[in-house]
């Protein structure tokens, strides 16, 4: 399977004034941008004395620099620049570097592959998304993305919708994306979900199998979109996931419940999850998913991509 | 330009204290240079003094210390200074292990103003095998603003090497002791089996901001020769700074390894000579530097737990550091081939080596 993209910050998180920490599973990572503005990613590890580079500083010319011994990199190849006090010595052989990654920007997020040669195209986001946050969640990259498929309702907080357990249409594959469409209903007094006839909205999700990327999308029963949402769910150290989000909500809302998605907070990706009722969720979607996941994986030619492996 | 101390890898070894709670066992690594078959976490030393305690902190009631995850309970008895592996309340249901006497006693020692403990094989306890410690008083006395008990977050020879190294002081403690910049630095490095020192040697370099404020110096630069003298098996340094224009600040830097992983510096600051204000001021230092120490050594520590088939970058200002790998994995390697002996003399006055001021040090 072909090293993926991750989303690993948005946009906003990434400066040239202070280097940031995030990681893809086991792999450290620190991001920052350089002097004319592009996102680097290397390991968050010095070659040196390993020490995180993301406890250093961004330099003036764009360089990242240790804040343990002072020993600087270049972003896009990792090479090491400067060394204090070598003076005119300043020439190393090719073997001093730091790993780097892949970056790209679009969309309002960052995204590394940790294949730097990758030949996947990076991901295209359709529009800028004004809305955005980060959740840390502690429940495993897979599990994160189960919950999601059985009941959104543990891993999202939509202001004033309830997700039932309808689906209007089976998880299939669409594109290579895993796509269901659930009905929800407004907060409000109203027949249970089981006892109702017709449901005012739905939630449609498109999911990419490998990553767990999903676009959600909330349509109310005349074909309005309220609201659009780019999810990325992100293993994380210590089988945590860090998911990113960016939404933004339609142009056309009618009804109160609609026009409330206006306020501010009206989409969040919760922090916690009701463990409680996230080991009796009774796995539905998630079941048909996993097949397709394995089936997927299993089909997609193996290319090795971790650094460890590449050192 | 770069130098890397090469070596066969014929110094790999595997010591460990089967006492202590198990790491995995490291298969015989791939052939690399030696000086990067480090993993500090596996160096136990024995037959060696440690620096358990200051003097004043220990009375009546049991304190509890620990080397290598071995309990020391120290305390006095009429006055004179006893360590146990068991605490004198305590109901005995584990064995004796081999450092101890029959009633469970290791042996100790006061001396600097310091209650040493001896970990290894009793009988070869030897006031002879205490490290040199020039610049303070053998009977101890000096106030207690000069002494502080720290604790790094990693393993103690990490926090050895990064003390060895000193150019990292210029980006990690650069609001203490000054940044980077000097006309010159010059590092040189000595050693036997026993010890390494470290001499440094700066030209103009930018005056520590501490002394700038405490000890009123006005120039923009001075002078600054330090010194890193390391006695291996203790696990203790001295770290001595010579400023000119400035003060002579000798520090007494034990990384005492109470267990794998943490790191205990019962440490002692001879500030005497100095003015009042930075007297009672830089021992204080201590307790900065040594979190912004712990900001990098902590995350570092975990990734030297287990052996790496990725080599460490070494620049030339790493020799003394990659020296100090060399020879702790020599003496552990000496060790565990069953050999204890000291081949030098660690109590013979380094005064000299470490080019102590003497005349401001007299006791």
């Amino acid at each position: 399977m072909a090293s993926p993209w991750w989303k690993v910050a948005l946009s906003e998180e990434v400066t040239s004034t202070k280097p940031l920490a995030v990681d893809v599973a086991d792999q450290p990572v620190v991001l920052w941008r350089d002097a004319q503005g592009i996102a680097r990613a290397l390991e968050d590890r010095c070659p040196h004395r390993r020490a995180p580079l993301s406890r250093g500083c961004v330099r003036d010319n764009g360089w990242i620099q240790c804040g343990y011994h002072g020993w600087s990199y270049d972003g896009e190849t990792g090479r090491l620049k400067d060394i204090p006090n070598m003076k005119d010595e300043q020439k190393f052989p090719p073997v001093y570097k730091a790993a780097a990654f892949a970056v790209s920007e679009n969309g309002g997020f960052v995204s590394v592959n940790l294949d730097q040669k990758t030949l996947l195209a990076p991901p295209a986001v359709r529009h800028d998304m004004p809305l955005g946050g980060t959740a840390h969640v502690a429940l495993g990259h897979d599990q994160w993305i189960s919950a999601l498929f059985d009941d959104p309702g543990l891993v999202l907080d939509i202001r004033s919708v309830q997700f039932t357990p309808y689906l209007m249409s089976d998880l299939r594959e669409e594109n290579g994306l895993l796509v269901m469409e659930r009905f929800c209903q407004w907060g409000k007094l109203h027949w249970p979900s089981y006892a109702t006839a017709e449901f005012p909205i739905t939630l449609i999700t498109r999911t990419d199998p490998e990553t767990g990327e999903t676009e959600a999308v909330l349509r109310d029963d005349s074909f309005r979109t309220l609201l659009t949402a780019q999810v990325a769910p992100v293993p994380a150290a210590r089988g945590v996931t860090q998911v990113r989000w960016r939404a933004c909500i339609g142009d056309e809302l009618k009804g109160s419940h609609a026009v409330g998605l206006r306020h501010k907070g009206s989409f969040a990706v919760r922090e916690t999850v009701d463990a409680a009722a996230l080991r009796v969720l009774i796995p539905s979607a998630s079941h048909l998913a996993n097949k397709l996941r394995e089936d997927i994986r299993s089909a997609a030619p193996a290319v090795p991509s971790s650094v460890s492996a590449a050192a | 330009m770069l130098e890397v101390a090469d070596r066969s890898a014929s110094s790999d070894t595997d010591h460990f204290d089967s006492a202590a709670p198990a790491a995995p066992k490291r298969a015989s690594g791939p052939s690399m240079n030696a000086v990067n078959n480090w993993v500090p976490h596996d160096l136990v030393m024995r037959d060696s003094w440690f620096p358990l305690a200051h003097d004043h902190a220990v009375g009546k009631t049991p304190v509890r210390r620990a080397v290598y995850s071995h309990p020391f309970y120290i305390w006095r008895e009429d006055g004179k200074v006893v360590a146990s592996e068991f605490h004198p309340l305590e109901i005995v249901t584990r064995d004796k292990s081999p450092y101890t006497d029959a009633r469970g006693r290791y042996p100790v020692i006061e001396h600097y103003g310091l209650i040493w403990g001896w970990f290894g094989r009793p009988e070869a306890a030897d006031p002879a095998h205490l490290p040199s410690l020039p610049f303070l008083p053998p009977k101890g006395g000096l106030p207690k603003h000069m002494t502080a008990t720290i604790r790094f977050d990693c393993s103690a020879p990490i926090s050895l090497e990064n003390l060895i190294d000193l150019t990292h002081a210029d980006f990690l403690h650069a609001d203490v002791v000054g940044d980077e910049k000097s006309d010159s630095e010059e590092v040189e490095v000595y050693y036997d089996s026993e010890t390494i020192t470290m001499v440094r040697t700066l030209v103009n370099k930018s005056v520590a901001p501490i002394m700038k404020f405490f000890s009123g110096i006005r120039q923009p630069t001075q002078n600054v020769r330090q010194v890193i003298r390391i006695y291996l098996r203790s696990h203790c340094a001295i770290a001595y700074g010579r400023f000119s224009p400035g003060d002579d600040v000798p520090l007494f830097h034990p990384c005492t390894p109470e267990s794998r992983d943490r790191t205990r510096m019962e440490m002692v600051m001879n500030t005497s000579n100095a003015g009042t204000m930075f007297r009672h001021v830089m021992p204080k230092a201590g307790y900065k530097v040594s979190r912004q120490d712990s900001s990098m050594t902590n995350p570092q520590s975990p990734r030297y737990m287990d052996l790496s088939p990725r080599k460490d970058l070494h620049s030339r200002f790493d020799q003394a550091g990659q020296r100090y790998r060399l020879l702790m994995m020599d003496l552990a390697a000496r060790q565990d081939a069953g050999d204890f002996a000291y081949r030098d003399n660690v109590s013979a006055d380094c005064s000299d080596i470490i080019g102590l001021r003497k005349e401001l040090f007299q006791f």
